[in-house]
């Protein structure tokens, strides 16, 4: 019987030999099929159901296949995340498999190290240098193999995790710059839960979010995307409000009934006076039992308090508080904005004491924390390795550099979207250390500001050509484990990093081999799930394995009454005379944290707020350009103490004042002619700053100043930031 | 105007239309791999056009029988024959058998065969005469647009450009 791979293999050899043989005229020849493949139709569609690796939030997606290549990307409506919807990152994943840059043939340094230059090697050779490589570093000294790669879920990490502990290695570093070590700690804190809380949003009657942008970036845009359009409009008597409060007016805040600009990092005083004015008046049963609050310091978070660090009026706050306590089930969310601060703890904790006062916790309509470990309990130790990882890896990331400066490591394997040569802070000179490592190689399908830096790269499938299984962060119950496959005959020579790990391990032998026992990575896959009772045709037919029902959630989260957060202010590195404004980055809703700069349907996306495309822009509002004497469409250079760049002003109409807000994402120095040279990159103003309870990155910690500077050409928009119905405009 | 002139401006105008007209021969049948004769399987074995050309109802395209299709009946039919034996030698190789194309249309047209044969019911002789008593296939009909016209007006099918002109 033939299989869907020999049927994509013939399809793409034959059909698509003689229908896309170039723009010439029909062509003479009609080719045959030998054997037709099954459920084959000239010119009929198939789908297949996977999983998309665009951004970590892991949606199911149903790729449509016509005469063996992908053609159309749409959300699977089976799965829990995203029930059949699917972002504009996701849709352009057809860009990653066509992109003309990918990496097709293994590569070897050839010129200075860091130079990007290489030539292209048959993958014996390549295999031969790495297994060398490997095998000297193991007799000598193992732990001086480091592996650096973006968090991996599923047995994906499984097999990374396993060939590094038979190795003898513990240096297994995983980097997300946007991860979520502040709200774990806060939900400690606050609940008794270190985990990622589900939020059901579609079944809220009220949102309170502080400067989370959950509806274009964040944990699961799609999920809280659908879930929103629920809350507002799924049911017949009932439309949600949605308050937010954040430094400027995003997509997400554009959305909301009311926005509300606080001052950056004092998200948590917002939320304190809020919670201040529920327990003096009692507003909800939960806020009328939490008298002990009052004595503990809260009394001391009035309204007006809150408006002199907020700059959010005390009558704002005291009507939000009084609608919030009126109309329950409420939420209270926070972002990313709010967490990356040097006191993220302090600014969500307080968010999470609004969901106890509201007495929402574990309840529909509220905040839940699913017992996600539960469905892979017949995994043992191990189970903790397939689910995601919400840590930023920060601490273990500077341990890092520091040894690689010292020259502690021999070897470094590296892999993964987060490209930490462009998106850690330049002052932690992460790619001076790199290079002190004697032998670096990548596991890449198209060369980024990392993997540039190595010396030998081994190109991998994109995700619409390889099998794996996710394990989402976000939007189920705890039992939704999502299969990827592949959806097309990969169209280069690559091979994915798991099956690379596992013939190395073969060929190491001894532990090794044996913690490593497969032929390929879909076996391991095929063997994992097999003993689960599941048939597996079917599961990838659905795109996974759904079981429809709760998961198991966890036992009561902390009871008792709920402790006042120790409040904390926000540090800015900087003197405010010298850089008058403060920096607000978040990532672009196009190309995430950068990732997807290289995809130009990514790049030509309008922003959803600016509708600028292909460069970034720094954004004021009207009272700062004024003192500033900025105009719209300027160009400026953005200095902090740590870096500088320029780019044009977007005279933003909502942002709150003494805030210099841009996108992150662009400023490509490698990454293909689409990213490279699309103005300067906004990570490269970062300070080092930390958290101060995490120690996880604080990327809201720094000042920065604007001045007029002659730039090239203009930003490119597609209206006026104002509306094109702008006044001297109709006259 | 003379009377030469205007047997001039008549010959050229003449020469036009021939050159402007489609060009294709009906004489000449291409070579093709295997001479393969549609007389005998559809005339004197009463074969269905759809048994082969299986795509016909369901896609654009009518499809060419695999090679595979082929052998279904020639694993024990005409097994002598030296024109057998040359398709066996292709299914032994299993390599594709390069058919040279017959029937051609304009590129800037678009002829969905299941619209034809599925909704329109249109018998595949409307289109393709004579070809179920052609030892070698040969075109014998001009899709010119006037005939595509004749057939949609008849029937009182959609005629808006954009229906076939994609």
């Amino acid at each position: 019987m033939l299989n869907r791979r020999g049927f994509l293999k013939i399809g793409g050899a034959t059909a698509f030999a003689a229908l896309f043989g170039g723009c010439e005229r029909l062509p003479k020849t009609l080719v045959p099929f030998v054997i037709p493949p099954e459920n084959y139709a000239l010119g009929e569609s198939l789908w297949y159901a996977s999983v998309c690796r665009q951004c970590p939030a892991g949606c199911g997606i149903v790729v449509r296949n016509s005469e063996g290549r992908a053609k159309k990307i749409e959300g699977n409506p089976l799965h829990p995340v995203n029930r059949g919807k699917l972002c504009a990152r996701g849709q352009a994943g057809l860009q990653a498999l066509y992109h003309p840059e990918r990496l097709g043939t293994p590569l070897k340094l050839d010129g200075p190290r860091g130079s990007g230059k290489f030539r292209e090697i048959p993958w014996e050779e390549a295999l031969r240098l790495l297994m060398t490589g490997l095998s000297g570093v193991r007799a000598e000294a193992p732990t001086a193999l480091l592996m650096l790669t973006d968090p991996m879920r599923g047995h994906r990490n499984l097999v990374s995790a396993r060939f590094m502990k038979a190795f003898g290695s513990p240096h297994r570093v995983a980097w997300d710059p946007f991860g979520q070590d502040a709200h774990l700690s806060a939900n400690e804190a606050v609940y008794g839960v270190r985990d990622l809380p589900e939020h059901d949003l579609a079944g809220t009657r009220y949102l309170l979010s502080f400067s989370g942008d959950f509806l274009e970036t964040g944990v699961s845009p799609v999920h809280f995307g659908h879930a929103y359009g629920r809350m507002r409009a799924a049911r017949p008597t009932v439309r949600g409000k949605f308050v937010h409060f954040g430094p400027r007016l995003s997509m997400t805040a554009a959305n909301a009934d009311a926005f509300l600009p606080v001052a950056p990092g004092t998200e948590g005083y917002a939320a304190l006076g809020i919670a201040h004015v529920m327990v003096r008046e009692k507003l909800t049963p939960a806020a009328a039992a939490a008298g002990g609050l009052w004595n503990a310091g809260l009394k001391e978070f009035t309204p007006q308090a809150a408006e002199e660090k907020t700059g959010v009026s005390a009558a704002d706050i005291e009507a939000v508080a009084r609608e919030f306590g009126a109309n329950q089930p409420g939420l209270a969310m926070a972002g990313d904005a709010a967490a990356a601060c040097t006191n993220g703890v302090f600014n969500l904790s307080a968010v999470g004491l609004l969901n106890l006062l509201a007495g929402n916790v574990g309840k529909p309509g509220g905040i839940s924390f699913p017992d996600r470990l539960a469905a892979f309990a017949s995994f043992g130790a191990e189970a903790k390795l397939l689910l995601p990882a919400a840590e930023s890896g920060y601490p273990a990331v500077r341990d890092a550099v520091e040894r690689m400066g010292k020259g502690k490591f021999r070897m470094a394997l590296l892999s993964g979207a987060t490209n930490p040569a462009f998106t850690l802070p330049p002052s932690l000179k992460f790619e001076e250390a790199l290079l002190k490592v004697p032998t670096i190689v990548s596991f890449a399908s198209f060369l980024d500001e990392t993997t540039s830096l190595s010396d030998l790269v081994l190109p991998t499938p994109t995700y619409l050509e390889e099998w794996g299984d996710d394990l989402p962060p976000a939007g189920h119950g705890g039992e939704a484990i999502t299969l990827g496959q592949p959806v097309v005959t990969p169209f280069r020579d690559t091979r994915s990093m798991p099956d690379v790990l596992i013939a190395a391990a073969k060929e190491l032998g001894g532990p090794a081999a044996a913690a490593l026992p497969w032929g390929s990575f879909r076996e391991c896959l095929e063997k994992a799930y097999a003993g689960r009772g599941i048939d597996l045709e079917e599961a990838h037919k659905n795109g996974g394995i759904f079981s429809g029902k709760a998961g198991a959630t966890r036992p009561a989260p902390k009871a008792g009454s709920p402790a006042l957060p120790k409040a904390a202010e926000a540090a800015f590195a900087g003197d405010p005379a010298r850089y008058p404004l403060v920096l607000h980055v978040y990532p672009s809703s196009a190309l995430s944290d950068g990732r997807g700069a290289n995809l130009p349907w990514l790049q030509e996306l309008p922003d959803p707020i600016a509708t600028a495309v292909w460069r970034n822009w720094v954004e004021v509002g009207p009272k700062t350009a004024a003192a500033l004497a900025l105009s719209d469409g300027d160009g400026v250079t953005v200095s902090s103490p740590f870096g500088s760049l320029q780019a044009f002003v977007f005279v933003h109409p909502a942002i709150a004042e003494g805030v210099a807000a841009m996108p992150l994402g662009q400023g490509h120095s490698r990454y293909g002619k689409y990213a490279a040279d699309r103005g300067g990159n906004p990570y490269a103003l970062l300070p080092a700053s930390v958290e101060s309870a995490t120690k996880a990155p604080a990327r809201h910690a720094t000042r920065v100043s604007l001045v007029k500077t002659r730039m090239k050409g203009a930003l490119v928009r597609t209206v006026h930031p104002e509306g094109q119905w702008l006044y001297e405009n109709i006259l | 105007m003379t009377r030469n002139a205007i047997a001039s401006i008549l010959a050229l105008a003449a020469l036009a239309l021939a050159v402007l007209a489609p060009t294709r021969s009906t004489a000449a049948p291409p070579e093709q791999p295997i001479r393969y004769t549609h007389k005998v399987h559809v005339t004197d074995y009463k074969l269905d056009c759809r048994f082969c050309h299986v795509y016909a109802t369901k896609s654009a395209s009518a499809g060419i029988p695999s090679v595979a299709k082929c052998m279904m009946c020639h694993r024990t039919i005409a097994t002598d024959r030296p024109e057998i034996k040359k398709l066996a030698q292709y299914w032994k190789e299993k390599k594709p058998i390069p058919w040279v194309r017959v029937t051609e249309l304009q590129e800037y047209t678009y002829f969905p065969h299941f619209r034809m044969v599925t909704y329109g019911k249109v018998p595949c002789l409307t289109c393709h005469p004579g070809i179920d008593r052609d030892d070698i296939a040969v075109q014998r009909q001009e899709f010119g647009m006037g005939w595509c016209l004749t057939c949609h007006r008849g029937r009182g099918v959609s005629i808006d450009c954009w229906t076939c002109h994609i």
